[in-house]
């Protein structure tokens, strides 16, 4: 299994309730898998606790057979490889496309980051769009800017915090499909949160259900 | 077992930066309170009987009659800028800030200066007019004198916050109550007070703080507080150990205040949750109203601003030649030294503990910002004692090393300019700490997550990410800090180097010496860099809440 996680429980330091308990998810290669669920439910909360940003008070977290987290070990949030859309994409203000896309990509040498940058553009469908800045583009080109840049590392693991909220639906509809061939395109596991049944059905290969932080496994679309 | 996991995301140079710097600040603090239970000397058996109770009485009417006199001026200040239009109002708005520029030891002596036997004044009556004045009328070194300074000095802390406060939040209560026919004064009374409440008290406190804090002015005017009491006792008496006693006690009275504080504002912040915050449109006032606003607010300016410094500029022009010599320059060079290094040590000490306290949102990161501005609550005099305590203790453990380097002196920290400067770091830390932490708050965690979720640690993050944001609250902690540190009396007299001057220090020994002629150059000096500091300040932040 490429994702696999046990028994995960999280809470809040001041709440009492657990936002998340006895949660678990295996994952195939290359598999997207939706978590719906009503706001509140924890699914942004799972999304932190599995990219590092929340530490989970008990469970097991493993990525392409790597202990991310567990009784002993907790691996820090810029060591997992994991990439991340974030839901208001928090593009960096003060850089233009172009640089936001290669921030991730420091380590390797000047040539190669141009041409991966070049690459995932290319996979967004937005080459001509390097020198703008954030505030320039719209809502929906914000989103593929952001997508790219989680894209441009090679990230093991995508995961997509409710990225259509901040879109009009006509959009919605337009880009969800674009969103899936760009990741299955690029062959990444994805985890993808919503809270939009019609977006699930149109992205996922397996749909999972939240509900006051216990989650529902799905064996047919809904 | 769970333990270890859960502390890994704080392994690292931030949280080792914040325990050090919030010990660093605690210790002072620390060495008081402890001290307070020590076996006490037998000069504090004679303070306690005949001192303390004419302190607690002194201090207890300055704190009384100056809040009463800045919530008064204050807030009805803030109303009439607010909620009318009449001539000068936009003038009015940023001139009575300008009453902060002028610290209050500088006022007492320019004050004093006006109305004395050779001052203008009576000079004026006696010459022109062959009148000569009883003066008792005159004097104005006396409790009420001093009240008279603290209040028009210190009442633009009440006045700014209630004015932002009002500005943005009363409008649907004072038009409702505009529509029901109330009466202006009754819609002050009855509407503004109470609304504004949790502004007004944080101004309020501000202003005890800060009369709690002085030494200047009580100590030109004769008025015994706490402050000349710690002064007088360590230097006068040689007793330190007493000192601390008083200065233990005085912390007390600084915890209940805060306390009491608190304890008003509690569930009284009335905001409106919705983020559309509509502008209180002002009323014209005609005729004679608006002569009247016009006047009151006219009168206050002068007293606050206007004529102190009118006559600091007359007294700088009798005395620039004698004055402007290699000697004051080297004054300058001091002062802007320790306001500079102070300064920009407390930014980065903002900023570690600030960064600190928002990535790792927690009961401790709490803690750590609660104490990071615990020491502007602390007046000068007593954080002097503390540190200087503190620091006799490093120097007496670090002695033997200071032997092998070869270091001549024993008190080889306690009297370097470093403690003087670690004492600033302490007191003004909060004043570019809310500046700083105002600043992430603004643009939140998600840039930071998102960066490191591209691969860089927190580290660089700040730089890449963070920082370029962050230039502005951090500029602005900078220039707050910097007003604060170059205009500072109580710490820079106790804590300086032997021989070595500020503009503050010397200031205020030409006015103690009867030279207060000669002190108007380093005064205005101090007035002019802070107003435009303070003006600056006002500006940025105001076009910032216009934006958000």
């Amino acid at each position: 299994m490429f994702v696999e996680i046990k028994d995960l429980a999280f809470h809040y330091p001041n709440q009492k309730d657990f936002t998340l308990a006895k949660f678990f998810l295996t994952m195939e290669k290359g598999e997207i898998v939706s978590v719906l669920g009503a706001s509140g439910s924890g699914k942004s909360t799972l999304l932190r606790i599995i990219c590092g940003l929340e530490v989970p008070y008990s469970g097991v977290i493993k990525i392409n057979n790597e202990v991310m987290s567990d009784e002993s070990r907790f691996v820090l949030p810029e060591k997992r490889g994991i990439g991340m859309v974030f839901q208001d994409y928090a593009l960096f203000p003060h850089m233009n496309v172009y640089d936001n896309i290669i921030f991730g990509l420091k380590k390797l040498p000047r040539k190669e980051r141009k041409e991966r940058a070049d690459e995932v553009l290319e996979l967004i469908n937005m080459v001509d769009f390097k020198k703008r800045y954030p505030y320039e583009l719209s809502g929906g080109q914000q989103q593929r800017i952001a997508l790219a840049r989680a894209l441009a590392p090679q990230p093991s693991l995508l995961l997509l915090d409710e990225p259509f909220s901040n879109l009009d639906a006509d959009l919605q509809i337009k880009i969800r499909e674009e969103l899936r061939e760009i990741i299955k395109k690029a062959g990444i596991t994805s985890i993808f949160v919503t809270h939009d049944r019609e977006d699930a059905n149109a992205i996922a290969d397996r749909i999972l259900r939240m509900e006051h932080g216990f989650a529902y496994p799905c064996t047919v679309k809904i | 077992m769970n333990q270890l996991r859960k502390w890994t995301p704080y392994f690292n140079i931030w949280t080792l930066l914040s325990v050090i710097i919030v010990l660093l600040v605690i210790a002072p603090n620390i060495s008081i309170f402890i001290s307070f239970f020590v076996e006490s000397s037998e000069n504090w058996a004679h303070v306690k009987e005949h001192i303390l109770p004419e302190l607690l009485k002194n201090t207890t009417l300055l704190i009384i009659f100056t809040s009463i006199g800045t919530i008064l001026i204050g807030t009805s200040l803030a109303w009439l800028i607010s909620a009318y239009q009449f001539p000068g109002k936009n003038f009015f708005k940023w001139a009575l800030i300008l009453p902060l520029a002028i610290p209050p030891y500088i006022a007492a002596y320019t004050y004093n200066g006006i109305l004395n036997y050779t001052g203008v004044i009576q000079t004026t009556l006696r010459n022109r007019f062959d009148i000569t004045v009883d003066q008792v009328y005159f004097d104005i070194m006396t409790l009420p004198g001093a009240t008279f300074i603290f209040i028009f000095f210190l009442f633009p802390y009440v006045y700014t916050v209630t004015r932002a406060y009002l500005a943005n939040q009363s409008a649907a209560l004072v038009e409702n109550a505009r529509l029901f026919g109330r009466s202006n004064l009754a819609i002050f009374f009855q509407i503004i007070l109470p609304i504004s409440r949790a502004a007004i008290v944080g101004g309020t406190s501000l202003v005890i703080l800060e009369v709690l804090n002085d030494y200047g002015v009580v100590q030109y005017f004769g008025v015994p507080t706490f402050s000349t009491a710690i002064f007088q006792t360590w230097f006068g008496m040689g007793d330190l150990a007493a000192a601390i006693k008083l200065a233990a006690t005085l912390m007390i009275i600084i915890f209940m205040i805060l306390f009491l504080e608190s304890f008003l504002r509690r569930r009284k912040n009335f905001s409106y949750t919705t983020t559309k915050i509509r502008p209180l449109k002002p009323l014209r006032l005609t005729k004679w109203r608006a002569w009247t606003a016009f006047s009151y607010c006219m009168i206050v300016f002068s007293l606050g601003f206007l004529i102190p410094f009118i006559q600091l500029v007359d007294w700088m022009l009798l005395t620039y030649d004698k004055i402007a010599d290699p000697v004051f320059l080297s004054l300058i060079k001091n002062s802007l030294f320790v306001a500079v290094i102070g300064s920009l040590m407390i930014v980065v000490f903002s900023i570690v503990v600030a960064n600190f306290a928002r990535i790792h949102r927690s009961i401790i990161s709490n803690a750590f910002a609660r104490v990071t501005i615990l020491g502007y609550s602390i007046p000068g005099a007593v954080i002097a004692v503390g540190i200087l305590t503190v620091f006799l203790e490093i120097d007496a453990l670090l002695g033997e090393i200071y032997n092998f380097i070869g270091i001549d002196s024993v008190l080889f920290l306690s009297t370097s300019l470093f403690m003087l400067i670690s004492a600033y770091v302490i007191r003004f830390l909060a004043v570019s700490y809310n500046s700083i932490e105002a600043g992430f708050e603004k643009i939140g965690t998600k840039y930071n997550e998102a960066s490191r979720m591209l691969g860089m640690n927190i580290t660089k993050s700040f730089w890449k990410v963070d920082f370029p944001m962050m230039k502005v609250p951090i500029l602005s902690g900078f220039i707050l800090a910097f007003v604060d540190i170059l205009k500072e009396l109580p710490l820079t007299l106790i804590l300086r180097p032997f021989n070595f001057d500020t503009l503050s220090t010397k200031a205020f020994q030409y006015a103690t010496d009867e030279q207060i002629h000669e002190a108007a150059l380093a005064s205005i000096l101090i007035i002019v860099i802070t107003a435009i500091a303070i003006l600056i300040f006002h500006l940025v932040l105001e076009s910032d809440e216009r934006r958000s």
